[in-house]
């Protein structure tokens, strides 16, 4: 039996809070576990808000965890990783050096010769020899992330980390970007062998890992661990790469967006005595114009989620929302991955601007939330909410909600809908008295 | 965005050495030769008003004050709009106004009191009316120009469509102005003019108990009562003017500026901006650094980098907007040029003055003058390196901590906003306490009044670098001179410079009240242009303060021109942030 390769990161029972101890504290991340073998390229894959990019920070030593340990090579971390480089989103050049300022920055140690010979063959790697005495600002988007590469790249690090290295990047360059980095991976003369990357780019993380870890919200938590097993380089258009999307589309849809019997569930809580408080189930942080656009869209077809996703050039988390918004009000139905429009939603995309409020509005009487935010204006003096108290309120009853965007959702919401009205000067929200609307169509 | 919606623009590219040097020798012309004119009869003709040192007193003092700072502001506010708009629409008039602003801002004002005040009191005889006036005036020069440069930027930035819209709904320019052009600059206007009111106090000791030879010109206020309280000794009343000008500056911020901060919010453009982190405190901070300074103003230039928003276009030229009827259009050029005559008469007529006063300065006189101009600038270059060397590390890490600097926030806006003359006996007294004398001593004095504004200037650069190169930095691993040479110090840079700029020209000014200082009967002096100018115009000698004043705005204007304004641009080209 071989060797099992030696643990390079490990991270125990690991949670971090921003602002921990305040009331305005929110859990990023809880209770994770995760370890990065030798040779592991391990990529992070979930929707925004799932604490990807913390989580990275924290392998790196950038940031220290809330709770919970972090190990380098069997030793505790304090500070930054020894044995680490990050490759950043915005590429975190310093413009006032050059390019081979900025590439020999980690190594300013080393003797001259060293860092001569590392720099030649690390700027070959990258394809950036013509460009050593150029600024970065002179650089396009695709030759400033070379640089961050390389700059990575040079300190010849045990564990390379990237932060959503393409993300900045236009589609073509990106998709250039990442051949190289593949070739990389597949040239077995070239020492990087481990990389923890975050993505939220389903086809790349298939592309790059051997173990894809598959991250969900509310609070950012490991979902599922997918390993890949197939050769680099790799070609997205074999069975196997796809199937391994497919699988990876079905965990995500699962997390994301589960059935919509589940999702209306009403949870009842026993909280403060003889009081009762419902737990009113959130609506997703989308507006009114997201979900409608989306209903015209569909038309009569079905669609994938991921299709949208890809024919909008979306993140496909902010589609989900979107999906399990329109879901949440009865306007599609969503049979595993398709999507497609119930009679209701059919119903909405007919009708006219003042017929989908009246229907919008109905529908969002259904929702216990919205239940909670009209009962909790008619018991104020005056019957004005001011934003404060509903704040307050929406922390108690939904604790795992970021109280800011539910506000915000609701806010929308409610104002396309002619429910209420928000008052911007004196931060109050009020019913609003409107005429009977015409019967809809 | 605020004020600092602005980048550089091509208009206001350099203008040639001439125009400074005119621009200066106008200013002096105007002020100087005046001097000339009303000395010949002046003849003591009012009664030196009394100050009363009681604390019974004191309120009313302060409300004096007040009311100047506030008169004051009133004609800031009107000459910024005029002359903003009037640089926007008249682009022939902008190639002149906006060098002129910028070299006006830089000359120390301070040497042009004595001319002021002489001119002013000469007009009005019989009454505190002439010595009111050049007060009012004084604390003017200390507030206007940026509240201009501010304006003219938001002018600029206000974007075509909303013109375009003006133009559509056929809005007349009172209503453009209020419509479009006011609600575009409040936020900007509003962030300079707390600035203002803190520059427009820093030398109120000094314009209200204001000497000339023999003559006392002084108006009641918190700034005489407390040069009378330094006089006379009385520590008590010096202790509680310090008070009463600390609540002054207290109250002003709460009741005025804090309530017109939260309803200028809703001008805000940017309404649900990105997820940038938003400091407010540090905009705040930053406005402040640019109080008192007499050097520069560019605002807009300066802070771009540190806003979120990319700075809109320049404005394109817009002659719908300019062409007006051609009747009216004919009576406008005929005042214009009615204006313009009149000015340069008075140019002329100044100039004149000017020249025959100077040709009564000794080549002994000149000589004199240049060799305390080196040494006031050694003091300057002194205040300015010891004041760098121990606020820039300082600045960096408040900078790079939220937490430290929002804690330390209020106190520091304080000490930014006080008028540091008030107090300049006590440092002196510290000073010679421990062995030192006024050659040195002024040296402290100086960095008082303008270390501040380095720090300011480090600590707001230092809290806009970007996360991600704060953490890169670590990950790199960069650690001790390294890091400042490769890191720190190029990223605060051209805060640094802009600290370097106020700081500087803040120095200058202040050598004329910190090389003199009287506590008691005491005189303490120090050898240094600022002190040649404070014994001038104590001994009314006009000729030798003309002489020394003209030199030092000529060395304040030309080291801006060769040295920091170069900084500046490298500095802006380098060390800024790609976004």
């Amino acid at each position: 039996m071989p060797d099992s390769p030696p643990i390079l990161i490990e991270l125990r029972s690991v949670c971090h809070e921003y602002a921990a101890g305040s009331p305005e504290n929110e859990l990023v991340l809880s209770d994770v576990n995760l370890t990065v073998a030798e040779r592991d390229v391990v990529v992070l894959l979930g929707p925004s808000g799932c604490g990807k990019s913390t989580l990275v920070r924290i392998m790196a030593g950038l940031i220290k965890p809330t709770r919970g340990e972090v190990e380098y090579r069997g030793i505790p971390l304090h500070g930054v990783s020894p044995g680490v480089a990050m490759v950043f989103q915005n590429f975190a050049l310093f413009p006032w050096l050059t390019v081979r300022q900025n590439v020999l920055l980690p190594v300013g140690r080393l003797p001259a010769e060293e860092q001569q010979s590392r720099l030649t063959k690390v700027l070959a790697t990258v394809g950036l020899g013509a460009y050593e005495q150029a600024y970065p600002r002179e650089l396009s988007g695709g030759m400033k992330q070379r640089v961050g590469i390389a700059r990575a790249l040079i300190a010849e690090p045990e564990v390379l980390c990237m932060d959503e290295p393409f993300s900045a990047l236009d589609v073509l360059t990106a998709e250039t970007l990442r051949n190289e980095i593949g070739r990389l991976l597949a040239s077995p003369e070239h020492p990087l062998r481990t990389m923890v990357m975050v993505t939220h780019n389903i086809v790349e993380a298939v592309y790059f890992a051997t173990r894809i870890v598959v991250m969900a919200t509310q609070p950012g938590r490991v979902d599922v661990v997918v390993p890949v097993d197939l050769p680099y380089p790799r070609d997205p258009d074999v069975p196997g790469f796809r199937a391994i999307v497919e699988k990876l589309h079905a965990i995500l849809t699962r997390t994301n967006l589960p059935d919509a019997g589940e999702v209306t569930k009403v949870v009842t809580t026993e909280a403060g005595g003889t009081r009762r408080r419902i737990a009113p189930v959130s609506l997703p942080y989308v507006t009114p114009g997201e979900v409608l656009g989306l209903l015209s869209l569909l038309g009569d077809a079905e669609y994938d989620v991921f299709e949208i996703a890809e024919r909008l050039g979306k993140e496909f988390g902010a589609i989900i929302r979107v999906v399990k918004a329109s879901e949440l009000l009865g306007f599609i139905e969503t049979p595993g991955q398709e999507v497609r429009l119930t009679t209701l939603g059919r119903e909405l995309v007919a009708a006219s601007t003042e017929n989908q409020r009246s229907i919008i509005r109905e529908r969002l009487m259904q929702l216990k939330i919205f239940e909670l935010l009209v009962r909790l204006i008619r018991v104020q003096p005056e019957h004005c909410l001011p934003d404060e108290e509903l704040l307050r309120e929406l922390r108690t009853a939904l604790p795992h909600e970021k109280p800011r965007p539910l506000f915000r959702t609701l806010l929308s919401w409610g104002r396309y809908a002619g429910l209420i009205s928000h008052d911007q000067r004196r931060h109050v929200i009020k019913l609003h008295h409107h005429e009977d609307p015409p019967p809809p169509a | 965005m605020s004020m600092t919606a602005t980048l550089s623009r091509p208009e206001r590219e350099r203008p040639a050495i001439w125009f400074e040097a005119v621009v200066v020798l106008g200013v002096a012309a105007l002020l100087l030769g005046g001097v000339e004119v009303v000395s010949q009869w002046r003849q003591p003709l009012r009664q030196t008003v009394e100050i009363d040192l009681s604390v019974r007193a004191l309120p009313g003092y302060a409300l004096l004050s007040l009311a100047r700072g506030w008169i004051a502001y009133f004609f800031s506010l009107l000459f910024t709009l005029v002359v903003a708009s009037w640089a926007f629409y008249d682009t022939r008039a902008r190639r002149y106004i906006l060098p002129a602003l910028d070299v006006l801002q830089s000359i120390p004002v301070l040497g042009f009191l004595p001319g002021l005040v002489l001119a002013l009191v000469a007009l009005f005889p019989h009454s505190n009316t002439g010595l009111e006036l050049s007060c009012v005036i004084m604390i003017f020069t200390g507030q206007v120009w940026n509240m201009a440069f501010s304006y003219y930027d938001s002018l600029c930035g206000v974007p075509a469509d909303y013109r375009m819209l003006g133009r559509l709904y056929g809005f007349k320019w009172w209503h453009r102005f209020l419509k479009i052009e006011l609600p575009f600059g409040a936020q900007g206007l509003l962030y300079n003019s707390m600035v203002s009111m803190a520059g427009g106090w820093f030398f109120l000791s000094i314009t209200e108990a204001f000497k000339l030879g023999d003559q006392d010109f002084r108006v009641p206020g918190i700034g005489s009562y407390m040069s009378v309280a330094i006089e006379r000794g009385d520590v008590r009343a010096q202790l509680l003017g310090v008070v009463a000008m600390g609540i002054v500056i207290v109250v002003v911020d709460r009741l005025v500026w804090w309530p017109l901060v939260v309803w200028s919010r809703k001008f805000k453009m940017d309404d649900f901006g990105s997820g940038r982190i938003n400091q407010p405190g540090w905009q705040r901070w930053l406005a402040r650094s640019r109080a008192m300074q007499a050097a520069t103003r560019r605002i807009g230039l300066w802070l771009a980098p540190l806003s979120a928003v990319p700075g809109p276009p320049p404005a394109s030229p817009l002659p719908a907007a300019t062409t007006a009827t051609a009747s009216s259009g004919r009576t406008a050029r005929g005042i214009y040029y009615l204006l313009l005559a009149a000015l340069l008469g008075a140019l002329a007529w100044g100039g004149v003055q000017l020249t025959s006063l100077l040709t009564r300065v000794s080549v002994a006189d000149w000589i004199e003058i240049l060799r305390n101009t080196g040494l006031s600038f050694l003091r300057v270059l002194a205040a300015v390196a010891l004041g760098t060397l121990w606020t820039v590390p300082l600045g960096v890490w408040i900078g790079l901590n939220p937490k430290l600097s929002s804690r330390l926030q209020p106190f520091i806006q304080f000490v930014a906003s006080f008028p540091a003359p008030m107090i300049y006996p006590w440092i002196l007294l510290l000073v010679l306490r421990t062995g030192g004398s006024l050659q040195w001593g002024s040296v402290p004095l100086i960095m008082m009044g303008t270390q501040w504004y380095i720090l300011f200037n480090v600590a707001a650069a230092a809290s806009a670098v970007p996360n991600d190169i704060v953490s890169c930095a670590e990950v790199l691993r960069l650690s001790g001179w390294r890091r400042w040479r490769k890191f720190l110090l190029p990223a605060v840079f051209p805060g640094l410079v802009t600290g370097w700029i106020t700081a500087a020209g803040g120095a200058w000014n202040a050598t004329i009240v910190s090389e003199y200082v009287q506590i008691g009967d005491k005189l303490y002096q120090a050898t240094g242009l600022g002190a040649y100018i404070s014994r001038a115009t104590n001994d009314g000698n006009f000729p030798r303060l003309a002489a020394a004043v003209l030199v030092m705005a000529l060395v304040v204007v030309g080291i801006n021109r060769s040295l920091w304004k170069r900084l500046q641009v490298f500095a802006n080209e380098r060390c800024r942030f790609l976004t």
